[in-house]
């Protein structure tokens, strides 16, 4: 009896290359490259797009398994695709996790002051930082200071 | 227009970083975070094994200590690019 041939089962490497590409995406958004702030959904969507792929591989593999081959590849594939796509929707949801801060100073609002130390422990105040450098006495003062404040190094 | 980093980083860390990446401008320690606070910028339990931390903002501020520009992410892996913040920069008489 001759066996009818059976079709490869592309969706299931096409989920993981999708998987790839929101990994992709996520990576390139720390390049600071234009667009930027759009390459998070990119990897979004790109990593929800591969687990919707690969349940119709999967459902071509197994429910449909006279007509295509690959169970096991399948499978293996299939695990590395959810393992990656799930981190990358995971990591969406979690990088924005942030607190609203709606009080925080707005344009035309004027900014607290402080004194804070700096990375040699010398005290620095907000009025110290538009003084001209003493360090260069050809230096204007700065007409503005840029505050940034940052999570940590870590 | 003078850059200026604030975290919760105590000063060796600070030392630490702009060190290892070169930074030539100040970066100042706020390790309870009340200036932080005081920006209403806090991230409570944000950091490492839940410390409080900031968020992530930048404010471009004027002689008179009022705000000119500002830029608040809202996901950490975007960060303000350094040719929006010059734009911004420019822009001040």
């Amino acid at each position: 009896m001759v066996e009818a041939i059976k079709r490869w089962n592309f969706d299931v490497m096409w989920a993981l290359l999708l998987a790839l590409g929101a990994l992709a995406a996520n990576v390139a958004v720390f390049a600071t490259p234009p667009l930027q702030s759009a390459l998070p959904w990119v990897s979004l969507c790109l990593g929800i797009l591969a687990l919707i792929v690969l349940v119709r591989g999967l459902w071509r593999a197994f429910g449909e398994s006279q007509i295509y081959r690959g169970k096991v590849l399948s499978v293996v594939l299939g695990l590395l695709t959810v393992a990656l796509a799930g981190l990358m929707v995971f990591a969406f949801f979690l990088a924005r996790k942030l607190p609203t801060s709606v009080d925080a100073p707005q344009v035309g609002q004027q900014v607290p002051d402080f004194t804070l130390t700096d990375s040699n422990g010398k005290a620095v105040s907000l009025d110290s930082l538009f003084a001209a450098e003493s360090s260069e006495p050809q230096a204007a003062a700065p007409k503005a200071v840029l505050l940034i404040f940052y999570r940590g190094y870590w | 227009m003078r850059p200026v980093a604030i975290s919760v980083d105590v000063p060796q860390i600070s030392l630490d970083l702009s060190r290892k990446v070169g930074y030539t401008f100040p970066i100042l320690s706020d390790p309870d975070a009340a200036v932080i606070r005081s920006y209403h910028l806090l991230h409570a339990g944000g950091g490492p094994e839940g410390h409080d931390i900031a968020r992530p903002a930048e404010f471009l501020v004027g002689r008179n200590k009022t705000v000119r520009w500002s830029n608040f992410t809202e996901d950490i892996r975007v960060r303000a690019r350094a040719d929006e913040m010059l734009a911004a920069a420019r822009q001040l008489r």
